[in-house]
């Protein structure tokens, strides 16, 4: 008991060490990992992130007008696990440091993250494709050259005949 | 006639009744807001109590079917009764003088058992298991801390009796009496040991850590109030605000009843901060710094230091004599 | 007077917390709201009890699972009504990494009416004071 009254008597002088939250300003650790942002031009639609994902919270699909990908993301079955940052090539998905998850239960299923990717026609025969994103060339090429992006702006067909004849 | 409107007014306003059961409630706000200042919390609010009773009257209220009905609502009834009877009987020198009857130490000693078996009484015909367990240990509880009480005021007793030429004396007025004529007993060394003794009495009695052992919340669920909600638990918290200015002013009364000058007004305050310092010493403390023991560790507590202290005391007085 | 009574009776939600099979992730974050001083609870005037009879604002965590389903009804209903139920971590709002399983029966709203939900595996203490400050808005109506 004396040892437990000499850190109370202590802690009684220091006063209290409360974060004032709910009524004023808090602190966000470095490197946390909340809410997911998800940025549409930037992704390449490799689904590498839908096939990751822990809890299944990742859907890339085709819209029903087939104009191009949608992108969901359902924040009440994503684990915050970061493996979608880990593995999108282009990180197009990132994972913020908002943490504030709370929410009625008539928002639930409106709690989600959206992203549309609207195809772009092929530059030489018109197929709707996923555009090519040019933080993926970065990724791919030391040097992106007007060739490189000549061909990024076909579908694969097109560039297969493009390059090897 | 008079008296009788005097002894209902006693009753329900001042010092029992209203008055008693703010008194106690505000106590306990404070109680938990110096708590958790020791843990380096900021704590709720010192009315939160007030807030917690005006809520519990607007819940719902949930009778498990298997109870016994009549006793179940009897019980917290029983103990609200009993704390506004003892309450009055308390008297604050300066302010009110008590019963003049020659046993009210005795009634008082009753009384203070009253919300033990108010618990048990509950605890037993919520039918909940849990709830028999806290009226098994209630009634542990109860046999280990009546043993030091009893001879505590058995000894004050008897040094007040001695002194003024009796053999012992149960009146608390006379107790108070005497000290007001011959100094506080608080100051008198034969006393210390009695002192010591009571002030362990008191986490006992008032059931906090570590002698919490009863409504253990993390094993046994809150014991014998498990079962209640709305108003009854707003009754058992009534009878727990209340029972802490019975004992509380118990203490005062039997060991520092000194009051500060003639005004009534200061002697009310004058109380009110000797209650204070009393429950931060022994309760708010106490259940800060220390950790549920038990029950086993607890009986042999009692009996072994609480009790020998006290019997010191008895023999230093009639040593003394 | 009601009004007033409400807006008194607002200020002193209890917790209680049902494990409907939780990890223990989420239960170890409520422990941190509760009890550490830096997210101290108490100054909401919340105060965790014991037993459900005493309970305003239910805290469920976990999936539910196939075994503990019919122990965590039972327990929902004994609660006095007004109650708020909030719903903690991912697991008991869709199952989470579980969903899909055999032994597993939620997501929770199936079977209790949940009024909000703090998604997160597990949520940060500041997330679940939010929901809990959430779960007080909508506790107050029903008083």
């Amino acid at each position: 008991m004396s040892s437990f009254l000499k850190i109370a008597i202590r802690n009684l002088l220091k006063g209290p060490s409360t974060d004032p939250y709910p009524y004023g300003e808090t602190f966000v650790p470095k490197g946390l990992r909340g809410k997911i942002k998800y940025n549409a031009k930037a992704c390449v639609a490799c689904r590498m992130c839908e096939h990751v994902c822990a809890g299944g919270a990742i859907q890339i699909r085709e819209v029903s007008d087939k104009s191009g990908l949608e992108f969901i993301l359902w924040h009440n079955t994503c684990a915050f696990c970061g493996l979608c940052e880990h593995y999108c090539p282009t990180k197009a998905i990132r994972l913020t440091e908002d943490y504030h998850t709370a929410h009625r239960q008539e928002d639930k299923y409106r709690y989600v993250e959206k992203g549309f990717i609207k195809y772009v026609p092929c530059a030489s025969c018109g197929t709707p494709m996923v555009p090519t994103a040019p933080e993926l060339l970065n990724v791919a090429y030391d040097n992106v050259n007007k060739d490189i992006e000549r061909l990024s702006k076909l579908c694969s067909k097109c560039r297969k005949e493009k390059v090897c004849g | 006639m008079t008296n009788f409107v005097q002894l209902i007014l006693n009753l329900l306003i001042f010092p029992g009744g209203l008055f008693a059961v703010a008194l106690g409630l505000f106590l306990m706000g404070i109680d938990r807001k110096i708590a958790a200042r020791l843990q380096r919390r900021v704590g709720p609010p010192v009315y939160q109590p007030f807030i917690d009773l005006v809520k519990l009257t607007r819940k719902e209220m949930v009778v498990p079917g298997t109870a016994h009905l009549q006793a179940f609502w009897l019980a917290p009834l029983l103990g609200f009764a009993g704390m506004m009877a003892a309450v009055t009987l308390i008297p604050i020198a300066g302010v009110y003088q008590g019963f003049k009857y020659s046993g009210d130490l005795l009634v008082l000693l009753y009384l203070l058992a009253l919300p033990a078996i108010a618990l048990m009484i509950g605890g037993s015909a919520s039918s909940s298991p849990f709830g028999a367990v806290g009226f098994s240990r209630e009634m542990v509880m109860m046999m280990s801390y009546e043993l030091p009480l009893l001879v505590v005021l058995v000894t004050i007793a008897l040094k007040v009796g001695l002194a003024t030429g009796g053999i012992a004396t149960f009146s608390l007025s006379e107790i108070v009496q005497f000290q007001l004529e011959n100094g506080a007993l608080l100051f008198d060394y034969t006393m210390l040991p009695a002192l010591l003794a009571f002030l362990v009495f008191i986490p006992g009695n008032m059931g906090v850590v570590p002698f919490d052992i009863p409504e253990a919340e993390t094993e046994i669920v809150e014991g014998p109030i498990l079962e209640y909600s709305g108003t009854g638990l707003a009754l058992f918290k009534l009878m727990t605000s209340l029972k802490m200015i019975v004992v509380l002013g118990l203490a005062i009364a039997l060991f520092f009843p000194t009051p500060l000058g003639k005004n009534f007004l200061v002697n009310l305050l004058w109380f009110f901060l000797k209650c204070l310092v009393l429950m931060v010493i022994a309760i708010t403390i106490v259940r800060t710094s220390t950790g549920r023991v038990r029950m086993d560790q607890a009986f042999k507590f009692y009996l072994r230091y609480p009790t020998v202290l006290a019997l010191i005391s008895l023999v230093l007085t009639l040593l003394q004599r | 007077m009601k009004k007033l009574l409400q807006k008194i009776a607002k200020k002193s939600p209890w917790l209680y917390r049902i494990n409907a099979g939780s990890c223990n992730g989420c239960d170890v974050e409520l422990a941190t709201t509760a009890c550490i001083p830096r997210y101290d609870v108490e100054r909401l005037g919340c105060k965790y009890c014991g037993s459900p009879k005493h309970a305003d604002i239910v805290l469920i965590t976990g999936p539910l699972t196939a075994r503990v389903k019919e122990k965590v009804l039972r327990l929902y209903d004994e609660i006095p009504d007004p109650k708020v139920t909030v719903a903690i971590g991912v697991c008991p709002i869709s199952g989470g990494v579980f969903r899909d399983s055999y032994a597993i029966s939620g997501p929770i709203d199936n079977f209790i009416p949940v009024d909000v939900n703090v998604p997160g595996c597990p949520p940060r203490p500041q997330a679940i004071i939010d929901g809990i400050v959430e779960a007080i808005k909508i506790w107050e109506t029903r008083l």
